[in-house]
């Protein structure tokens, strides 16, 4: 056998630090304890964050071995496989060669007393598989196998290997430069210049920040023998923290989960998984778990609690809803269901109880996320979500990938995986818009820093400049769009021209014709956009002028050419009959959340007195003080929940949810299509139920048991039976589902032997369940960019159905904003833009020639962009703070802010700052980075005031009520003005 | 194979347990008969001598650790630091509590030993395990300076090598208790230039002070009080007289000079 190695891929490594997940679950590690780990190289000429992950370098002259004083040696290598590896039960733990290795690759257990390494995990390799971070790193970047034939392999696609044997020890493992580099230098990216030496947070690599696990240690089966550990069933089914919704397989012992990987049969994803779907299992073990359902009994807020049984809780929840129902109807009752409950609950157990009690007021997520973008979608396209595939033949084989306020490799790490994998093998430009050099960015060709909330007018002046250079794809146009012209003359009389939008935007005319140009030209464009494009009050429009750009270049229905804003979301609606259906009598107060609180507080428009909310309203909404202080107002809150948490402190009943494969359920919605079914496969903790038998429990008891059936409290039944009565999920069943070792199917299938399609609305298809020929599922069969009915739609709440540029009220250059002619607490206007009848606010662009809140605010010295937004990989919102490895990779909430940017301030890296805007204040982690225009900072949300390990005040202390787009009442949460100062 | 490890906690257990010992000791001393105040009194004597042979293990842990000798090192690591930690107790009970006296450095010492010892385990263990992932500058582009000064050590080793142990490789090379006694120039010269490679390598200079010389100073301080041991046994045998200072020689002893 020749000698083994790993060979790490620089250009494919994106940092989401999946390997040392797979490390560390592998070989039971624990808090501090590591075989490898991603660094940040840096590189001081372009500012690109090389992320790089750091392992035993099986040296041909291992410095560790020569410094090890025991007799025979605690670390050996082998002759014929060249693996370096320490011998535990020999190693007295002295130390000596954790000094020694000059790549600092050697680990040491604290606990234990002796040192760790990387020695290719032999157990795998006996088994013919590869060492366990190998096997699941999403990007692809860790290959392993004979040195040779890798060499081998990097020679044929022509890669420059790392030279970094600054002390002659040979080491073997094989690091490709990033591709247009050579030793570490430079040449192909290039950047606005802002960047100039990316650093993790100081505070991430403190070793008194794993002091907090350092009491209980971490669950099992960490810390654990591993050679006690061997799984005797493997059950597939998939990861539901987040959108990209991987399969997965979960590995038992009896009844005990003992290791999650990826679905290595899974044609798509191909066994890869990102850190938070192995944190699976610090979900399943977990301490903090809420496990029996809670009574309040101090003050609202005060987190006092009694124990209750599930019979006195529902029937108390039931009674105080007659009640409630009796004295104010029944919209007095809202509910606000996040992701976390799952599809199946959200658009199933809770839309039916919704519509036997008769409440408009149902909501999720939606409207601080997406909102934008799905209304953006359907009055485009008719519907929301792209029609396009993560497979080879389809997104593959774009000629061109161009990110917009989307951080892929951190919010969807797999797919970015499968896209920059593709980028690289297929030489495709990709070229990434976002105002921080984001992991995305250091993977991109170029990256354009745009300032926050100018968005739009990148999308405007880039069709500006296609027009005027006859760029456009003129047939597709012609034959597939309703209104381009109106669009293109529009444009023109505005004079959205690059000239303008480079004082607006901050990227130079030039740049913004060469993209232009480039998105034009290419075979093939997939434009990204997301989050960084949906939180703004100009959220739909902008999403459209992207959209508009796309199809006028004619990257709509085609593969390798689309509009993708995440994610497709599949059209599950369980209904109740209508004759048992509640008549609604009012319309939803606002489409989002944040619009209820006039509602919770003042009774206005009408009053809201009840909220069962299954998600963390007191962390995520915007404007925290108000929020906290509309839930004080109301009579009754019901919280069902993993974790306890700052809604809960609020909460009158507290009850506890099971999660994944505790219940049964489906993955979330993705990218892809996918419908990824996941089995229920454990008991849920202590006395914790699903959320459908909490739903059905709850409505058994106000009368809705013939609807809301016992049998129903199976999911797999439930969806089969209630969820998939349409075209496009009537052959996504269980059977189906349960036919596939990966657990997935793509829809549209109308029926169980229908084929999956790969792409959507190709020319000469008919949309799903739409009159044969039309291609596209909008009322007159193409894309719609200004029809006489779309000018009604957005006149109604004084916009125009061509996308007219404005930004938010709080901007540093005092561009054009919106003036909302209504507050929350009337129903004078009714959305256009929602489905079911829906109080909405009208507003007018106001130029900003006279004095405004921009200038009253800088005045007052905020002077800075606030930006929040997702943290790295290994967090999801709040319920990944409760997983000991996910705060040990990122522990404190932190603000991004650019050295010039903290050099003014006297802020130096790791000190703690006070961030304040207009609607509040917190106090976070300085991270000082030069991956951040230098106007603005950015501070991730997901931290709560009540998390156990590292517990920090919401960054929606800072975010505002009012500040929502009128057509899809999105928040804007990435452009407010804010001053920085010491804490 | 399992690890004859000794945990924190235990270890905290171990060293309370000898430190309840000796305050017990010393609060009711008073109250013991005469012989328990006197370091040369034949049951003081023999503690002493029972603390020295304990604190001898962790001589035989060096040894063994060294050749390969005795067993699992980590067997004898635990040994030693059960067995230094009783001799400890038992060597400042044969103390009596005269503490103005020279020997009492000897306590001072051992004093300093189990701390450091207690410190490194407990506490700098976590600096160690910090250590992982802290010198990422080695993966930036190597100068050629250093690699030039490398391969001509490394050439110097192998020259050397050669005559120490012939066809030993000098990449996975250490040299061993059986190379100071067979070669000891020859050993002495590779150690230096061992010496000379750390320093490139930057071994100690990479971590902190604390990190990179407390075992240093706990193996130089350990055989300054094996010395000092040695030195008390000669004196208190040989030199009885100067010892006492004119006064009573009670204890055993060969010559009283």
């Amino acid at each position: 056998m020749g000698k083994l190695a790993l060979m790490i891929d620089l250009e494919r490594c994106f940092g989401c630090k999946s390997c040392e997940a797979a490390c560390k679950q592998e070989h039971r590690l624990g808090p501090g304890q590591y075989r490898n780990k991603v660094v940040w190289l840096g590189d001081a000429s372009t500012g690109a964050p090389d992320f790089l992950t750091l392992t035993c370098q099986h040296c041909e002259r291992p410095a560790c071995l020569r410094a090890c004083p025991v007799h025979p040696k605690a670390i050996t290598k082998d002759p014929d496989t060249g693996v370096v590896e320490v011998h535990e039960a020999l190693c007295t733990g002295c130390g000596e060669c954790v000094m020694a290795c000059p790549y600092s690759a050697m680990g040491y257990d604290a606990q234990g007393h002796h040192s760790v390494k990387c020695d290719l995990c032999p157990e795998r390799r006996e088994k013919g598989l590869d060492p366990a971070c190998a096997e699941i790193c999403p990007g692809f970047a860790i290959s392993f196998g004979e040195r040779e034939d890798l060499l081998e392999k990097a020679h044929e696609e022509d890669r420059s290997l790392r030279d970094h044997d600054h002390f002659l020890l040979k080491p073997q493992t094989i690091y490709l430069e990033k591709i247009g580099r050579a030793n570490g230098r430079a040449n192909g990216v290039e950047s606005s210049g802002l960047c100039e030496k990316p650093s993790r947070p100081r505070f991430v690599e403190s070793p008194e920040a794993n002091g907090v696990f350092e009491e209980k240690g971490p669950a099992f089966p960490y810390l654990h023998d591993k050679k006690a550990l061997k799984a005797d069933r493997v059950v597939p089914g998939g990861c539901n923290f987040c959108f990209n919704c991987c399969s997965a397989k979960f590995h038992f012992q009896g009844d005990k989960l003992i290791n999650v990987t990826g679905n290595d049969e899974d044609p798509v994803l191909n066994g890869k998984i990102c850190p938070k779907a192995q944190f699976t299992l610090q979900l399943h073990h977990n301490e903090h778990r809420l496990e029996y359902p809670l009574k309040r009994v101090g003050r609202r807020g005060e987190n006092k609690f009694e124990r209750i049984t599930w019979e006195q809780a529902l029937d108390e929840i039931a009674a105080k809803l007659e009640v409630l129902r009796e004295r104010w109807g029944p919209e007095a009752l809202a509910m606000f269901v996040g992701t976390r409950t799952g599809l199946i609950t959200q658009k199933g157990y809770v839309r039916l109880f919704s519509q036997m009690w008769g409440t408009p007021n149902l909501q999720g997520t939606d409207p601080f996320c997406a909102a934008g973008k799905v209304v953006a979608y359907e009055v485009t396209h008719g519907i929301n979500g792209n029609g396009n595939s993560y497979t080879p033949g389809d997104i593959g084989s774009a000629g061109m990938y161009l990110y917009v306020g989307d951080n892929q490799a951190e919010t969807r790490p797999v797919y970015f995986g499968k896209v920059n994998d593709w980028r690289i093998r297929n030489k495709t430009k990709m070229v990434v818009v976002d105002p921080r050099y984001t992991a995305t960015a250091s993977k991109a060709d170029k990256w354009l820093a745009i300032r926050p909330g100018t968005d739009m007018a990148l999308g405007l002046a880039m069709a500006h400049h296609i027009f005027s250079e006859d760029l456009h794809d003129a047939r597709f146009c012609e034959e597939w769009v309703l209104g381009w012209e109106r669009w293109r003359d529009f444009i023109f009389e505005k004079g959205y021209s690059p000239d303008w939008a480079e004082a607006v935007t901050g990227i130079s005319a030039e740049d913004i014709r060469a993209l232009a140009g480039d998105v034009a030209r290419a075979d093939g464009c997939v434009i990204f956009g997301s989050r960084g494009l949906n939180q703004h009050t100009n959220s739909v429009q902008t999403n459209r002028a992207f959209m508009f750009v796309a199809a006028i270049t004619g990257n709509w229905g085609r593969r390798g050419g689309a509009y993708v804003n995440m994610t497709a979301g599949p059209p599950i609606a369980a209904n109740a009959p209508e004759e048992r259906r509640a008549k609604i009598r009012k319309p939803m107060v606002r489409r989002s959340p944040a619009g209820w609180l006039s509602a919770m507080r003042e009774g206005k428009p009408y009053p809201i007195k009840g909220l069962i909310t299954c998600n963390n309203p007191l962390a995520q909404w915007p404007g925290q003080d108000e929020a906290r202080a509309a839930f004080q107002a109301l009579d009754l809150i019901v919280h069902v929940e993993l974790f306890a948490n700052e809604t809960s402190a609020y909460a009158d009943y507290v009850l506890p949810a099971a999660g994944g494969i505790e219940k049964g359920e489906l993955g979330r919605t993705n990218d892809d299509r996918r419908i990824v079914w996941i089995d229920k496969m454990i008991d849920p903790p202590g006395e914790a139920k699903p959320d459908g038998w909490i739903w059905i429990e709850l409505g058994r008891r106000l009368g809705f048991g013939d609807v809301m059936k016992e049998e129903y409290k199976d999911p797999g039944k439930f969806w089969d039976e209630m969820c998939i009565d349409n075209d496009f999920l009537r052959g996504v069943t269980q059977k189906r589902l349960h036919s596939v070792p990966w657990r997935w199917v793509r829809f549209p299938v109308a029926s169980e032997d229908a084929p999956e399609q790969e792409t959507l609305y190709l020319e000469g298809t008919t949309a799903t369940g739409q009159p044969d020929g039309k291609r596209f599922p909008t009322p007159s069969g193409r894309l719609e960019f200004w029809t006489e009915a779309l000018e009604e739609k957005f006149s109604k709440v004084g916009l125009s159905a061509l996308p007219e540029f404005y930004s938010e009220k709080e901007n540093l250059l005092g561009l054009p904003y919106l003036e909302y002619e209504h507050e929350d607490d009337d129903l004078e206007v009714i959305s256009p833009f929602s489905k079911a009848p829906t109080g909405s606010r009208a507003a007018r662009i106001v130029q900003p020639d006279e004095e405004n809140l921009g200038d009253a605010l800088r005045r007052q010295g905020f002077e800075t962009t606030l930006i929040t937004g997702r943290p790295p990989a290994p967090h999801f919102h709040s319920w990944t703070h409760y997983f000991w490895q996910a705060q040990e990779m990122w522990p404190d909430l932190y603000c991004q802010m650019h050295p010039r940017k903290a050099g003014a301030l006297g802020i130096e890296d790791g000190e703690k700052v006070k961030v304040e805007t207009a609607h509040g204040a917190i106090e976070a982690m300085a991270w000082v980075n030069a991956g951040i225009r230098e106007d603005s900072v950015y501070v991730p949300i997901g931290w709560g005031e009540r998390q156990p390990y590292h517990p920090w005040r919401s960054v929606n202390f800072l975010t505002d009520v009012a500040q929502r787009d009128p057509c899809s009442d999105q928040t804007n949460l990435k452009s407010l003005l804010c001053r920085i100062t010491k804490a | 194979m399992r690890r004859l490890d000794i945990g924190d906690r235990l270890l905290a257990y171990l060293v309370f347990a000898a430190a309840v010992v000796l305050v017990t000791f010393f609060a009711f001393q008073r109250e013991l008969p005469r012989e328990w105040h006197l370091p040369g009194s034949p049951t003081l004597y023999l503690i002493g001598v029972a603390g020295t042979v304990l604190l001898c293990v962790s001589m035989v842990f060096v040894v063994t650790k060294r050749t390969g000798a005795g067993g699992s090192p980590l067997g004898w690591f635990s040994a030693h630091v059960v067995t230094a930690t009783l001799g400890g107790v038992l060597v400042t009970i044969h103390s009596a509590g005269f503490l103005r006296y020279a020997p009492a450095l000897l306590l001072v010492a051992l004093l300093v030993l189990v701390i450091l010892g207690v410190w490194a385990r407990v506490r700098l263990s976590k600096n160690m395990a910090a250590t992982f992932a802290s010198r990422e500058e080695s993966f930036s582009p190597p100068g050629s300076e250093n690699r030039e000064r490398l391969a001509r050590l490394i050439e110097e080793k192998e020259s050397l090598l050669s005559r120490i142990e012939p066809g030993a490789d000098e990449g996975v090379f250490s040299p061993r208790l059986k190379h100071w006694f067979s070669r000891p120039g020859l050993t002495l010269a590779y150690a230096r230039l061992i010496g000379r490679e750390n320093k490139l390598l930057g071994v100690r200079s990479g971590v902190s002070p604390a990190q990179a010389y407390w075992r240093i100073v706990h193996v130089v301080l350990a055989y300054l009080f094996i010395l000092g041991i040695v030195g008390h046994v000669v004196t208190v045998t040989f030199f009885a007289g100067y010892v006492s200072g004119g006064e009573e020689i009670y204890w055993w002893h060969l010559t009283k000079w």
